[in-house]
């Protein structure tokens, strides 16, 4: 049950990240590296806040802001000085790998017995149910630190998926969407399509950098390492969010998206327990994801193929 | 209201690819009219659009719209005054958006973008109304995306996004070369239709000699980046596209003179 409930809570954590790949990933397709830096930006930023005392709100939405700068960062390089997608955010990525060092001071900042959002929940808990002990939810034991920091990571996971869903139906918004799917047409409707970049990417590693400081309150520590490879954990979410729920509608895809971070994360942690070695963890993610890009092509090729085989007997 | 002064543009200057696309064009145009605009290949006449809309910034000249000089204008800045249509039918619209959404974009061409509801509840029937004068029976689409529709719905489309806000100056860049005849026709008399019912200052290129015989008030030839032939008034009326075809003989035969007069001189002395 404690797995069960631990797999959710980082899974939902995670689901931010998800949130902030989709943004720069499926409206810009915009392979956005300088998430592999910036949720361990957040994540540094927080935990030194949190150790000097900063109220955890204040931190993590230090944390949140950190983040918008690293994307804002990135688009600049982009946009306007022309650089290559890929290469502006490997350019962000290592500049933020020394950044997030001397953030912390160290490789590596522990938040033992600091007051972090995990610990105000986990206060919260106590205060609704009147006494810290153990809650039992359908016959099964819960600890309240567990179930009060999985309620937090759900509601903040279902916000932001309600947040991105309203921003992405106002004006502002729909610019946002068109100027990732057809530049030429909306800067022929006046929209500066560059500045917009720049904002979704803002926004989108904010959001990852979101991620990173609820994951270093949930885990109780931040490091310098824990951000390798979280770009293609985000993508795996998105596909298969999209498996789950199809591209047609957006409400759906960021649904999609938080369903898809959760079950990687479930599988994952199965995979664990049934025996993975955890070094094989980022390998076996890159070759998932890869077979999930490739499939879908792969699959109409063969249909197609077989087709008109049938079509020619 | 438009003025064009003496404009040049040069792509790849200095490089083996150098283009001259514009070599001084001057053209003046009067609120209301509608100019229509042939050339050869490579005579310019995209370049005038994209320079009109911003694309690209003239080297030398300036562009006057309405009394502004919009000449350093960058291109999403002028969309508040232009609106184009351009000549590749999947150019004009956001594919996966919807056919609402793509047009409560245009509804707001030119104006900033804040945080308010874009699709409000009041402006479907509105949507529906403007849409329907299509033709298309795209009205009841609304909701579909983009990228279901044919490219002559796209460009029907995109024709009524560019104009939905009365712009000063409306361009429209070869828009029917890609459609079938029957959806070029349908578009073309659809343009004709939006321009002459909002006097729309108008600049439309194409390379269908019936479509410029028959419509506008104006027409304009392009040669070498320059304009060659200007008609307008009573003499437009009066040409038919046998004498356009006439016309587009000469520049070839003087374009070949030019070849075999040049091929001779080097025989001769080199």
């Amino acid at each position: 049950m404690t797995l069960l409930i631990g797999a959710l809570t980082v899974g939902l954590i995670l689901s931010l990240l998800a949130l902030g790949v989709f943004i720069s990933f499926r409206i810009f397709e915009f392979s956005d590296i300088t998430a592999d830096g910036s949720i361990t930006l957040g994540a540094a930023v927080a935990a030194v806040l949190l150790v000097h005392g900063v109220h955890p709100v204040i931190a993590t939405a230090a944390a949140f802001f950190a983040g918008t700068v690293a994307g804002t960062l990135t688009g600049i390089i982009h946009t306007r000085f022309g650089i290559n997608k890929l290469l502006s955010g490997i350019l962000v990525m290592t500049a933020l790998y020394s950044t997030n060092l001397h953030v912390m001071g160290r490789s590596n900042v522990p938040l033992l017995d600091r007051r972090t959002l995990a610990t105000q929940a986990e206060h919260a808990g106590a205060w609704l149910f009147g006494s810290t002990a153990d809650l039992r939810v359908w016959g099964w034991d819960v600890a309240m630190r567990d179930a009060t920091m999985l309620v937090l990571a759900l509601t903040t996971a279902a916000t932001v998926g309600l947040l991105i869903y309203v921003f992405f139906r106002t004006n502002l918004g729909t610019a946002m969407q068109a100027a990732g799917d057809n530049p030429q047409m909306i800067r022929a409707l006046g929209v500066n399509v560059e500045n917009m970049i720049v904002l979704g990417l803002a926004v989108s590693n904010g959001l990852v950098a979101l991620s990173g400081a609820l994951l270093a309150q949930y885990q109780g520590f931040a490091d310098v390492q824990m951000g390798i490879g979280m770009i293609v954990w985000g993508l795996a979410s998105i596909i298969i969010g999209e498996a789950l729920v199809g591209v047609r509608q957006l409400g759906l895809i960021i649904t999609g998206a938080v369903m898809g971070s959760v079950l990687f994360r479930l599988l994952v942690a199965i995979a664990l327990r049934g025996g993975l070695n955890p070094n094989d963890l980022k390998l076996v993610t890159a070759v998932f994801v890869f077979v999930a890009l490739v499939l879908p092509g792969l699959v109409t090729r063969l249909t197609s193929r077989r087709r008109r085989q049938a079509e020619a007997q | 209201m438009l003025a064009i002064n003496t404009i040049r543009k040069t792509f790849n200057p200095d490089t083996p690819n150098q283009v001259r696309a514009l070599q001084g064009v001057n053209l003046t145009l009067h609120e209301g009219t509608f100019v229509v605009v042939i050339g050869t290949n490579g005579s310019g006449k995209s370049t005038l659009l994209n320079a009109l809309a911003g694309t690209f910034i003239v080297d030398e000249g300036s562009i006057v719209l309405d009394g502004t000089d919009i000449t350093r204008w960058p291109e999403h800045r002028r969309a508040s005054l232009v609106g184009r249509v351009f000549q590749n039918p999947f150019s004009g619209t956001a594919p996966r958006m919807t056919i609402a959404e793509n047009l409560v974009l245009a509804a707001r061409r030119g104006q900033a973008r804040g945080l308010g509801w874009a699709l409000k509840a009041n402006v479907r029937q509105q949507l529906r109304d403007r849409v329907s004068q299509l033709r298309l029976g795209l009205e009841d689409r609304l909701d579909n995306s983009i990228g279901s529709l044919s490219g002559g719905q796209r460009q029907a489309l995109t024709l009524l996004m560019a104009s939905w806000l009365r712009p000063t100056l409306l361009l429209l860049d070869e828009h029917t070369a890609a459609l079938d005849p029957r959806m070029a026709d349908h578009v073309i008399n659809l343009s004709e239709e939006i321009v002459s019912r909002d006097k729309l200052t108008t600049l439309m290129v194409t390379h269908s000699m019936q479509q410029a015989s028959n419509l506008g008030d104006r027409l304009i030839m392009m040669h070498r980046g320059a304009v060659l032939h200007d008609f307008s008034g009573a003499e437009k009326q009066r040409l038919r596209p046998a004498d356009l075809l006439a016309r587009f003989e000469s520049v070839r035969r003087a374009e070949l003179l030019d070849e075999s007069a040049a091929q001779m001189l080097r025989c001769a002395y080199v």
